[in-house]
């Protein structure tokens, strides 16, 4: 059931209505029967999948609890074994198929085309960070199964995250607030502005993306290509979370955070710290730390001291952490070498940065900057942007030779002549009414994204507002959603992208 | 401790009237919101004469005030002529058609025009009968089922004419019909549709001219089958037709192409007889009437409006043989069919001409 199809809301409606007629303490059975059905109408093959990869990790957790190093350690093993498996099998074959030398017909490796379950690479990181938590003493594991079993599947994150966090989200299921006018309608209005992004934005600019990768196309197209590839995650993402932190909302949950605005990052950690913020932080707690503290990292550490000198060297861990956790981040978004190169681009960015920071600093120091005052802000916008543009060549192509390409292509045959003739080209791809939408859409997110940027709240001050205003601007926007989105007859609407991850 | 309690209670009141209060202004809302929506589903509607309008128009035509309604295909709406069935004798006609109106879409019209009118005789176009496919086109089914006001017949009629599943996105409207934002004018937001006046009685008139040839076949009584859904269909027309007392005419509108037809209309012939309605094939060369191949139709299927005269006035003598429909011209409650006939004059002067005066 996607989360953007009518049947959703009517599953959402029902669900809500359901959820308030029990009483307070049942409320959470009644969020679990819907996300096992929700979960059910995907498959009952990847429910079955799910319902054992939570079975094995509250073992372990429960394990872990009681002092246990081994089961723990077998249940991740065991959880993370089965995601590989199932998320890379067919593409490693694919890909061992085609460099190994074959005998007959047959591949040498047989290829499986297994379907990943719904929301795989969400719950598997979820119920592991659970483990991990548990053998760390963070958190007393849960003794009820089908309490961590609705932690674990609660319905609204399991299309596209956030990875949340036990001591978070844990409560909030097992004792949810009364219902609220206010948390109700601000769920309901954050739900239509995710609506409005996905179908009026994201998907609205996917024609002219897929059509600007193209070798065939002048360079200051794939550029815009890529530009606007950037924009239409952007919609896409945010539009996505807040369709499903607005489902939670509803119930009176509320979820974290997952996306923050990362076009006003003024430094690519920053970009990181707000893109896919659960993630990065699963990354962080579970992966960084450890890898900086393992052996290997210590001796790399030593290491570098020794090379670079003290303060550098001092960094070279946390360097070499980062650059193999993008790798990972990389590869978690895609079996692909185009998702391995994403990740490694940020990764050894990332990495230079925090080796060539020390020297940044005497350099800052030296002409007098200072880092939040406006200038040098703008300019690591402009920076950020400009090296998260460069990524979007490995993200929106198939291969690296591919993106390489047309990278080469922007810088040796840019190809703008007149505007008159580039107003041409872009209308042969998408008429110029859809791009008069498109652009007024975008100033209406750049101008609320600016706005919550500067501190407005403009979610908080809509509800407040008064009642001839807000209601105008509501159904302006349901109208602008249900007449302008990507849907329907005539429209090749697409997946939220981060679904597939 | 009574303090307490008292504050307690006085806290549950208090909440809910604040509970009460916002689903009251979420009730307004929603209505606010439902009133919005269906104007926004007015406005990008297609307002197209064959179906939806004449659909619509039928709402504002006095009750009871249609004595021959006509259900059928473009064959219909375009060669059965009001003006004439009036002018020359005094026939209340309406055209209650729509662009490949399958018998699904005919049955649904018919139970929502019987809500305001009581006709004294049903035309049926028999084109229907020789339609294969189950389910109805994209674009059909939109021209033959977004006139209906009523909600649920509206429901219905999408729901018979799509394949399961694709039913709700018609219901709904919006999936179906919110491109159409590209192509709105200003004239698609004001009522009545196409600002088409409500005198108007439904015929489309088709000012082309091509010649043809009489249809050549073989006058067998062969019988290629009819679709099994266009078949249940007719005969629900049938019955809701005899539960109100209604007689029907199947009628088999001339057109050039009609060779392809005729077996067809063999198996619907006998399964009208079987019913006990009236069957009359205006393609026979005793039922022509003095129609024309070569001036008589805008294209290999319709009547032209010259030839839409020419057959008009043979459907006239028809009727009043077989139903004795009365004389309506200057009864009271009836002028709209004269203001519909002196539009139609002053519209196309050289064809009133050939009318009977």
């Amino acid at each position: 059931m996607s989360v953007l199809s009518f049947e959703f809301l009517v599953f959402l409606a029902a669900t809500v209505a359901v959820y308030y007629a029990l009483p307070l303490r049942f409320r959470w059975i009644g969020l679990l029967a819907a996300s096992l059905a929700f979960y059910a109408a995907a498959g009952w093959q990847g429910l079955a999948y799910m319902l054992c990869a939570a079975g094995v990790t509250w073992l372990g957790a429960i394990a872990a609890g009681k002092g246990n190093k081994w089961l723990p350690a077998a249940a991740l093993t065991l959880v993370f074994g089965a995601f590989v498996f199932v998320k890379y099998y067919d593409a490693a074959s694919a890909w061992l198929n085609g460099i190994l030398p074959s005998s007959g017909k047959e591949p040498l490796i047989p290829e499986l085309r297994l379907i990943a379950p719904l929301g795989l690479s969400y719950f598997t990181l979820q119920s592991a960070g659970y483990v991990v938590d548990a053998r760390r003493g963070k958190l007393q594991p849960e003794r009820n199964p089908l309490r961590y079993l609705l932690f674990v599947s609660f319905f609204p994150q399991m299309t596209q995250g956030p990875i949340s966090e036990w001591k978070r989200l844990a409560p909030l299921l097992a004792s949810p607030p009364r219902f609220e006018p206010i948390t109700f309608v601000a769920g309901a209005q954050l739900m239509l502005w995710g609506y409005f992004k996905k179908l009026v934005i994201a998907d609205r600019i996917a024609p002219f993306t897929i059509a600007a990768a193209s070798a065939d196309q002048p360079g200051w197209l794939v550029l815009l290509g890529a530009a606007l590839f950037a924009v239409r995650l952007y919609a896409d993402f945010s539009g996505g979370m807040d369709v499903i932190r607005g489902a939670a909302g509803l119930f009176g949950i509320d979820m974290a955070d997952n996306f923050n605005r990362p076009f006003f990052s003024s430094s690519v950690a920053e970009y990181w710290r707000r893109w896919h913020i659960s993630l990065g932080a699963w990354f962080r707690a579970y992966m960084f730390f450890p890898l900086t503290v393992s052996r290997a990292g210590v001796a790399v550490g030593r290491a570098g001291r020794k090379l670079l000198g003290k303060k550098a060297g001092r960094a070279l861990p946390g360097a070499a952490a980062t650059v193999v956790i993008f790798l990972f981040v990389g590869l978690w978004h895609a079996a692909s070498w185009n998702a391995a190169l994403y990740g490694l681009y940020f990764g050894l960015t990332l990495g230079c940065a925090t080796l060539l920071e020390p020297a940044f600093k005497r350099l800052r120091r030296g002409l007098g900057v200072h880092v939040e005052s406006r200038p040098p802000r703008w300019f690591g916008i402009v920076r950020t942007l400009s090296i998260v543009l460069t990524a979007q060549y490995f993200a929106f192509t198939a291969t690296p030779a591919e993106a390489f390409s047309l990278m080469g292509a922007t810088v040796t045959r840019f190809g703008f002549t007149t505007f008159t003739q580039a107003g041409a080209a872009l209308a042969a791809i998408i008429n110029p009414m859809e791009w008069i939408i498109l652009v007024i859409s975008l100033a209406i997110l750049f101008a609320v994204d600016f706005m919550d940027e500067k501190g407005a709240d403009v979610s908080k001050r809509l509800a407040s507002a008064p009642v001839f205003f807000r209601w105008p601007a509501l159904i302006a926007l349901i109208l602008a959603t249900l007449v302008f989105g990507c849907y329907g007859e005539g429209f090749d609407m697409a997946a939220f992208i981060y679904t597939q991850f | 401790m009574e303090r307490v309690e008292a504050a307690s209670r006085v806290n549950k009141a208090s909440r809910a009237v604040v509970i009460a209060a916002f689903w009251g202004r979420l009730a307004c809302f929603a209505l606010l919101c439902f009133a919005a929506l269906s104007y926004a589903v007015y406005a990008l509607t297609p307002k197209f004469e064959y179906g939806i309008c004449g659909m619509v128009n039928l709402y504002r035509q006095k009750r009871n005030t249609v004595d021959a309604l006509v259900l059928g295909t473009s064959l219909a709406y375009s060669g059965v002529n009001t003006n004439v069935l009036w002018a020359e004798y005094g026939i209340a006609a309406y055209d209650l058609c729509g662009a490949e109106q399958t018998y699904w879409n005919s049955y649904y019209y018919l139970a929502e025009a019987l809500k305001t009118q009581t006709p004294k005789v049903i035309l049926l176009d028999a084109k229907a009968s020789t339609y294969q496919q189950d389910y109805t086109k994209r674009g059909r089914t939109i021209l033959n089922s977004f006139g209906i006001l009523s909600p649920v017949t509206r429901a219905r009629a999408i729901a018979a004419g799509t394949p399961p599943g694709d039913a709700l996105g018609y219901i709904l409207a919006f999936p179906q019909i919110h491109a159409n934002y590209a192509t709105v004018s200003a004239s698609d937001f004001t009522f009545p549709p196409g600002g088409i006046p409500a005198h108007w009685k439904g015929f489309i008139g088709a000012d082309e001219r091509e010649e043809h040839r009489r249809p050549s076949l073989v006058w067998t009584d062969t019988e290629k089958k009819i679709n099994g859904r266009q078949l249940d269909y007719l005969n629900r027309i049938l019955d809701l037709a005899a539960s109100r007392g209604i007689p029907v005419m199947v009628a088999c509108f001339p057109n050039p192409d009609y060779a392809a037809d005729h077996m067809y209309y063999n198996a619907l012939r006998r399964v009208t007889a079987e019913r006990g309605a009236d069957f009359v094939n205006f393609n026979e060369p005793s039922m022509r009437g003095g129609l024309l191949y070569t001036t008589d139709f805008a294209d290999w299927q319709h009547m032209n409006i010259k030839g839409s005269v020419t057959f008009s006035r043979l459907l006239g003598e028809t009727l009043l043989d077989m139903y004795a429909l009365p004389d309506r011209r200057g009864a009271a409650g009836y002028a709209s069919y004269d203001e519909c006939l002196a539009m139609w004059i002053e519209e196309w002067p050289d064809y009133a001409s050939l009318l009977r005066l």
